[in-house]
């Protein structure tokens, strides 16, 4: 195995369709805008990328069939090179950089594009379309009627139930998320809101309201990843890839994300996300308890208090009381998602993958401004998505 | 007036003599619970895969809730105007986790909150009462 360095990072500032800062951009605008910074991040020129990983959407461009890197390669000039399109549902950009990791690692290539964009339509992700019976989406909507927020407003319960967590600690996350992405410029929120402000939007799904629950956004990321010989000719202090890992659900994962399954004998936990981060942790030879700083899958603000527990980054129960402290900010001993996270961003669902990744080499170069974790040294990726896939990524200085 | 009564979905749940049940299925090998039905067992430590049908009902606890406070999008269906509900994940005696609504107010319900398997009202069309799986607390 090679050593894998993040060499160049790119992204479009995330928005809604018709607003000031993405207004109509075709996906494949929103792509050529981050590769293209990638690209010259990198020091590289399209024509020395040797292949492409892309994440595969199934909202925007990829000629209905997820093949979105196919058209980025078209829109950049067509080269010739093979191309991946990786297919996880939120999880696609996670799983695309786990792919273009595994090329440079394995020395297939030496220097490979890895890019996720999209352009989502209005409203609540849907996950399910069809009315057939075999379908088990379909008889979760029909015979009971779950939107899309209720698995994780059933967890969230949960929590308040077995840790006492109350409404409003789960509201100061928000607080706390805005706060970050407060003046990062990439961010499509950039204003903080009170405490007042997030208690007063509606519940969407009870205990859940409104402003913890990221909407969904367009945007799009890229980074190049290249092998570590190469990495010397083009700089002194790359960012390099510490472990990157793909992993799927567990037949002992207890959590209602279907009609039934069997009664657990003890606690339930997100098995397919625990599995890849404890295999990104065991690969880069480091514990939970190291990190400077993680970016996380947060959904909803619900993640950020359990996901930190269920990685041992602090004991379960802890996380609140940690939020309240202040430490889980750029500043403090946990810091969690100082982008501002998915619920300042908002989803664009297939490049969140790549933006997080994006997001973990500024602060690894120190160059993340005021949301800057100090002396950063270590992050690790998160992202999770439809059909139990998630992926964890940790990179280092 | 009488009253044509249909399940939302057929052949999922029944009410009889024996009291209300969704219609599932049990691996007599490992005896993991499976609804819906599943033609072969999904547990990769099973010695070997031998479903058999097995109805699920009777009282259990829930383990958590959530609230519905605005209408699902389709291919679900309710009675107009919308009115939020519970929707509760139960842990049934019988050994089956299952998702449903729970037919008192969502201000009634509480995390482990006694409640029994119900086959009630889901929505109306066509002069018809469409039927669904709930819950009820005891
Ligand atoms: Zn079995």
């Amino acid at each position: 195995m090679q050593e894998v360095a993040v060499l160049g990072v790119g992204l479009h500032r995330f928005g809604k369709s018709g607003d000031a800062i993405v207004g109509n951009k075709s996906v494949t605008e929103l792509c050529r805008h981050a590769v293209d910074m990638a690209l010259s991040d990198a020091g590289i020129s399209w024509r020395q990328v040797q292949a492409v990983a892309a994440a595969s959407s199934r909202f925007s461009g990829g000629k209905g069939w997820g093949l979105n890197g196919n058209d980025v390669v078209e829109d950049l000039g067509s080269t010739g090179v093979p191309v991946y399109n990786l297919s996880a549902g939120c999880a696609a950009g996670g799983n695309a950089f786990n792919v273009g990791y595994s090329l440079v690692a394995g020395g297939v290539h030496d220097l490979v594009l890895v890019v996720g964009g999209e352009v989502m339509p209005k409203g609540m992700i849907q996950t399910s379309g069809t009315e057939e019976v075999t379908d088990p989406e379909f008889l979760r909507q029909r015979c009971v009627g779950m939107p899309g927020p209720a698995f994780w407003a059933t967890l969230a319960r949960r929590r308040m139930h077995e840790f006492g967590t109350t409404e409003e600690q789960m509201a100061k996350v928000t607080v706390k998320a805005r706060q970050c992405s407060v003046g990062n410029p990439f961010a499509r929120f950039q204003k903080a809101v009170s405490l007042e402000e997030v208690m007063n939007s509606p519940y969407v799904s009870n205990p859940l309201r409104l402003f913890e629950i990221c909407p969904v956004s367009n945007g799009a990321a890229a980074t190049i990843l290249c092998s570590a010989q190469k990495a010397r000719q083009f700089t002194g202090k790359p960012v390099w890839v510490a472990s990157s890992a793909v992993a799927t659900l567990g037949f002992d994962d207890t959590l209602p994300r279907n009609l039934a399954g069997p009664v657990p004998n003890g606690p339930s936990f997100h098995t397919e996300v625990m599995t890849a981060v404890r295999k990104a942790f065991e690969r880069a030879g480091v514990g939970p308890r190291e990190l400077s700083f993680v970016e996380m899958q947060d959904n909803t603000c619900y993640y950020e208090l359990a996901y930190p527990e269920e990685w041992g980054l602090c004991e379960p129960g802890e996380a609140q009381y940690l939020l309240e402290a202040g430490e889980t900010l750029p500043t403090g001993r946990m810091p969690i998602n100082p982008s501002g996270g998915f619920v300042s961003f908002g989803e664009a669902t297939t490049a969140m993958g790549v933006f997080q990744i994006v997001e973990a080499t500024w602060q690894l170069r120190g160059q993340s401004g005021g949301r800057q974790v100090p002396g950063a040294k270590l992050g690790l990726a998160q992202t999770n998505g439809l059909g139990g896939n998630a992926t964890a990524a940790i990179l280092k200085r | 007036m009488s009253e044509i009564v249909e399940p939302a979905v057929p052949g999922l749940f029944v009410a009889d003599e024996h009291g209300a049940r969704v219609l599932g299925s049990k691996c007599e090998a490992c005896g993991t619970p499976y609804f819906p039905k599943v033609p072969v067992c999904h547990n990769p430590a099973c010695p070997g895969s031998r479903m058999e049908p097995c109805g699920f009902g009777g009282r259990g606890v829930v383990w958590s809730y959530s609230v519905a406070n605005f209408a699902p999008p389709a291919p679900h269906k309710y009675d107009k105007p919308f009115r939020p509900y519970a929707i509760g994940v139960v842990d049934l005696a019988s050994g089956l986790r299952l998702v449903g609504q729970i037919v008192d107010p969502p201000e009634a319900v509480t995390v482990g909150a006694a409640v029994e398997l119900v086959i009630e009202p889901l929505y109306h069309e066509g002069g018809k009462t469409f039927t669904t799986w709930k819950f009820k607390l005891v």
